[in-house]
């Protein structure tokens, strides 16, 4: 299961200088790093790439044994294309770096940037209900995850759980996602609402105007070594 | 089939390019559809269903590594055009997780949306004639068809990328390898058919659920209100 809650908390608390730096200039760190992915045609510079990232984690103070962790996710359907090309294992190493170095980057994004500040520079470009609904989503999720904590508390208290009953489980499970969508649509009309009496138009409070500051040094450099590494180490 | 898993870097970048392109022009499509709604119902519900998305896409079910996606229970509650703009949060949202790629967030917002659509329109073809919950999963199990052959389809036009054969670097990128989507889609045919199956009946139950606690959410009352669709 993804821990939104725990990426939530490590973008909300941490104050290391990648914390610090801006969101537009760690949405560009990003852009480089994927760019280094898409235009690696060998596994080494970007082996060397994920390396440099590890350190420039570790060094601004975020848990980067975990993020490391979770970017290996993005390897298994790597792994199951390597396997479809038949190319040996140099083939598969190129896959499982292209796939893990750029979720990397993208993990260092969101655990030191909280979401609503990555969502404030989407609104000024996206359409107004995409904007509002990124933000009804994101928020209707951290509501939805604590009543699904307590559904699972509560089908097990009452029974309603059998680890060999695979029928009865997942009726119970339709059933519990099903409370969820009616209770989710509710408690987002009413979020809504509450928004707009308090005089939300459609608009973040926060705009993202795009400003570089002195503490973007870090994810604008990272992002330009790895690209370089890519784009020298042929 | 759910989205892909693909990650940034491994589809070539006519592929991915061109599902950006045409997933741009699907956004736009809707928001033109959309227009003149009634924003105090549609947001709320569009927040709720993607929200709700995105943690049945968290459950994975571990012997498969599958996930159920509820993308038809989405067409079927906000219609193809909002339904559509939930895959694409839904995309963005994961993306941003990341679980998936940034690059892939086209395909897989056409894939997810797509399903949206085809899920909508065969739910309420089979609703006419046969009860909530074998239409629902009848509708999912037809849909999910169809996006994995378009999957598999996406596969195979990047096997054949002539960008990625020539400039494959110092060792190629299909130097030494034989290009197999035959295997890829035998491997997504094999462990998609038993997720088709579950999504199928967890699909079918969640509908049937809302017919009988929350009707008018299936009935569309909410589009219609204002729309006049």
């Amino acid at each position: 299961m993804i821990d939104v809650a725990r990426i939530d908390h490590w973008a909300a608390s941490g104050s290391g200088p990648f914390h610090r730096a801006s969101t537009a200039a760690k949405l560009l760190f990003l852009f480089f790093v994927v760019s280094a992915a898409v235009l690696s045609r060998n596994p080494y510079p970007l082996i060397a790439g994920y390396g440099v990232l590890l350190a420039v984690a570790a060094a601004a103070g975020l848990p980067w044994f975990r993020v490391m962790g979770l970017s290996w996710y993005a390897a298994l359907f790597a792994i199951l294309y390597a396997i479809s090309f038949r190319g040996g294992t140099w083939l598969a190493a190129l896959f499982i770096v292209k796939a893990i170095t750029p979720s990397f980057a993208m993990l260092m994004l969101i655990v030191s940037t909280p979401y609503p500040k990555i969502f404030a520079l989407f609104s000024a470009v996206l359409p107004e209900i995409l904007a509002a609904g990124l933000f009804m989503t994101y928020r209707t999720l951290f509501i939805l995850l604590d009543m699904m904590d307590s559904f699972a508390a509560a089908i097990r208290m009452r029974g309603g759980f059998s680890p060999g009953s695979l029928y009865k489980n997942s009726a119970n499970i339709s059933k519990g996602i099903g409370m969820l969508m009616v209770r989710a649509v509710e408690r987002a009309s009413r979020l809504y609402a509450v928004m707009v009496v308090r005089g939300y138009n459609g608009s973040m409070a926060e705009k993202g105007a795009v400003h570089f500051q002195r503490q973007d040094w870090l994810p604008l450099g990272a992002g330009t070594v790895v690209l370089m590494l890519v784009i020298v180490w042929k | 089939m759910t989205h892909m898993h693909i990650p940034d870097g491994i589809l070539p970048v006519g592929v991915w390019l061109l599902g950006l392109m045409i997933m741009a022009f699907a956004v736009g499509f809707s928001l033109y559809r959309l227009r003149g709604m009634d924003m105090m119902k549609k947001i709320p519900l569009l927040g709720a269903v993607s929200a709700v998305m995105l943690v049945a896409m968290s459950l994975e079910i571990l012997p498969l590594a599958y996930h159920i996606n509820l993308s038809v229970v989405a067409g079927i509650l906000l219609g193809p055009a909002l339904g559509f703009l939930a895959a694409f949060i839904a995309n963005l949202m994961l993306a941003l997780m990341g679980h998936g790629g940034i690059t892939v967030i086209g395909l897989n917002t056409l894939l997810l949306g797509s399903e949206a659509i085809l899920g909508h329109t065969l739910f309420y073809v089979f609703k006419k004639r046969i009860p909530v919950f074998w239409s629902a999963a009848i509708a999912t199990v037809l849909t999910l068809i169809m996006t994995t052959l378009a999957l598999i389809g996406i596969v195979a036009a990047s096997h054949i990328d002539p960008e990625l054969v020539s400039h494959g670097g110092e060792h190629g990128l299909h130097q030494g390898g034989r290009v197999s989507v035959q295997t890829f889609a035998i491997m997504i045919v094999s462990l998609g058919s038993i997720g088709w199956i579950i999504e199928a009946a967890i699909t079918g139950a969640v509908v049937k659920f809302i017919f009988q606690v929350k009707p008018d959410l299936l009935a569309h009352a909410l589009h219609r209100e204002k729309d006049g669709r």
